[in-house]
């Protein structure tokens, strides 16, 4: 079953698993998971379901589009080249089956 | 429902607000939703015929759930006032016209373009503001004073709208206009015939003055971005009324609003300086959720649903009251102060979700990067006039609507 492991800066964990293909920052929102806010609902607008990927993972990503990049240009925690992505533009249970993520000490 | 199958159910009926209440609400809306919030998160308001909902979870709820609770409403004023706009559709029909926005209102455009037209806007209309301001002694001081809210923010927010849809052949007095009569129509409740005929006379100036500048736009504006991407026409003609209507009061109120409150507390000013950029950005998002511009939305129910307990029923008009959420204790320590120090938190002064504020960038260039931090630094010894009282007024849009300032002479 597809799953997304979220890691808290404190250092807990929360493993979410998936019954469909899902976004990463839409499944934190449901499932309660802190930290990810996701204020614009998922159009890559407001840089608030910021993520750093775990290295095991980057390479399996999908490339960033112009607006995502724009975007992470403007997150309130450190941005991360590599590591940096925004959780509504990476969805979970088609391409992807599995991905661990930092979230950020602050998304606003 | 009768009364053995609402005790068999969790649920309540949503308490029934006096009609007191909406009158009261213009000069300050702030105690009245205190005390509504105490009592329940959702009221039934019948002078207005909304369920009025003041909880900050029961919004959040609301704005991530569109298929329970449409922006598409029946009968709504905004339609009738401005057209058939984005922000009354539901995705994917949302999704299609918000595309077609493009980048214009995204970081990206911001520092390409519109900063340096932001600056040209500042330099011109401080300009003005000095030039138009009253000299006089205060405690022996030459000062001069004037009212930043109509000599300053008015004309430089106006301006700076103007020239992002790419209106060339409009002034920023008709943007003002256009704006004050639409939002007067869009909010016409009491069903005046004459707000009515101003409104549709702003309605049909735009829609001239959108057909006279269609052949000659500039590429980076909003129109030009609108048309190429295939928008029909009435589609645009009504996503740009709502610009209108939503991109000259918010920037406006929210610079209003942050300078008033930081020119009362001067440790929060102090502070504010010494951070520099980071320090007026958090300034104006805190502004932007002690007094949210736009204090309340239309949504409406598209089944029965129970929200935090409270049940709807289908078809039920809700006022989304973001002005009373954004002080929800539940979400915020102290809401009711204004504190660049608390704990950030998500607010929902641009609201939340698919419609979430598509200018919000817009907005924070032009008033916490571009527009206050300069004003500031400019004016020597800013501070609020002495002898004037700034006034603040609306609930369903509130904002400044006088902020008196003095600063010493050169």
């Amino acid at each position: 079953m597809p799953r997304i492991t979220y890691h808290q800066p404190q250092g807990s964990q929360q493993t979410i698993e998936l019954d469909e293909p899902a976004p990463l920052m839409q499944t934190a929102l449901r499932n309660g998971v802190p930290g990810i806010v996701g204020e614009c609902g998922g159009q890559a607008m407001c840089a608030t379901c910021h993520v750093y990927v775990r290295e095991d993972y980057l390479d399996q990503l999908p490339e960033k589009s112009e607006d995502e990049e724009e975007m992470l240009e403007e997150v309130a925690s450190p941005f991360d080249e590599r590591r940096s992505r925004l959780g509504c533009q990476i969805t979970i249970g088609e391409d992807l089956e599995e991905i661990e993520v930092d979230v950020p000490e602050s998304q606003v | 429902m009768n009364a053995e199958t609402l005790e068999a159910e969790p649920t309540v009926e949503a308490p029934v607000a006096d009609d007191g209440v909406i009158s009261d609400l213009y000069n300050d809306p702030f105690p009245i939703y205190r005390r509504l919030r105490e009592t329940a998160p959702v009221h039934w308001v019948p002078a207005i015929g909304r369920y009025l909902v003041v909880g900050f979870s029961a919004i959040h709820t609301i704005d991530h759930d569109p298929e329970t609770f449409t922006a598409n409403e029946e009968g709504s004023l905004m339609i009738r006032a401005m057209g058939h706009s984005m922000l009354r559709k539901d995705d994917p029909e949302h999704a299609e016209e918000r595309k077609a926005l493009g980048s214009v209102l995204k970081p990206k455009a911001i520092k390409t373009v519109w900063n340096e037209v932001f600056q040209c806007n500042y330099e011109r209309y401080l300009k003005d503001f000095i030039a138009e301001a009253e000299p006089d002694t205060v405690d022996g001081q030459k000062v001069l004073r004037a009212d930043f809210h109509t000599g300053f923010a008015e004309p430089y927010a106006a301006e700076n709208l103007r020239e992002i849809i790419g209106f060339k052949n409009a002034t920023w007095q008709d943007i003002r206009r256009w704006s004050q009569d639409m939002i007067n129509a869009t909010g016409n409740y009491a069903d005046d015939p004459e707000i009515w005929d101003l409104g549709k006379k702003a309605f049909d100036e735009v829609d001239d003055a959108i057909d006279e500048v269609i052949p000659s736009l500039d590429e980076n504006t909003l129109l030009a971005h609108m048309i190429s991407a295939g928008m029909p026409i009435h589609s645009v003609r009504a996503n740009i009324k709502m610009t209108i209507g939503g991109g000259f009061n918010e920037p406006r109120d929210a610079m209003g609003t942050t300078l008033w409150a930081l020119l009362e507390r001067p440790d929060q000013l102090a502070q504010v300086r010494q951070t520099g950029a980071k320090g007026w950005e958090r300034a104006f998002d805190e502004s932007v959720r002690w007094v949210a511009p736009i204090g309340m939305y239309s949504r409406q129910t598209t089944k029965e649903t129970v929200l935090e307990g409270i049940r709807l029923p289908a078809g039920a008009k809700l006022g989304v009251n973001v002005g009373a959420a954004n002080r929800d204790p539940a979400q915020f320590e102290n809401p009711e102060e204004f504190d660049i120090n608390r704990e950030q938190k998500p607010h929902l002064g641009f609201g939340a979700g698919t419609h979430y504020c598509a200018g919000a960038w817009v907005a924070r260039a032009q008033v916490a990067r571009v527009g206050l931090p300069q004003i500031d630094a400019q004016l020597p010894g800013l501070a609020r006039d002495p002898e004037r009282e700034p006034r603040a007024g609306g609930w369903v849009f509130r904002g400044m609507l006088s902020v008196p300032v003095t600063w010493q002479c050169n």
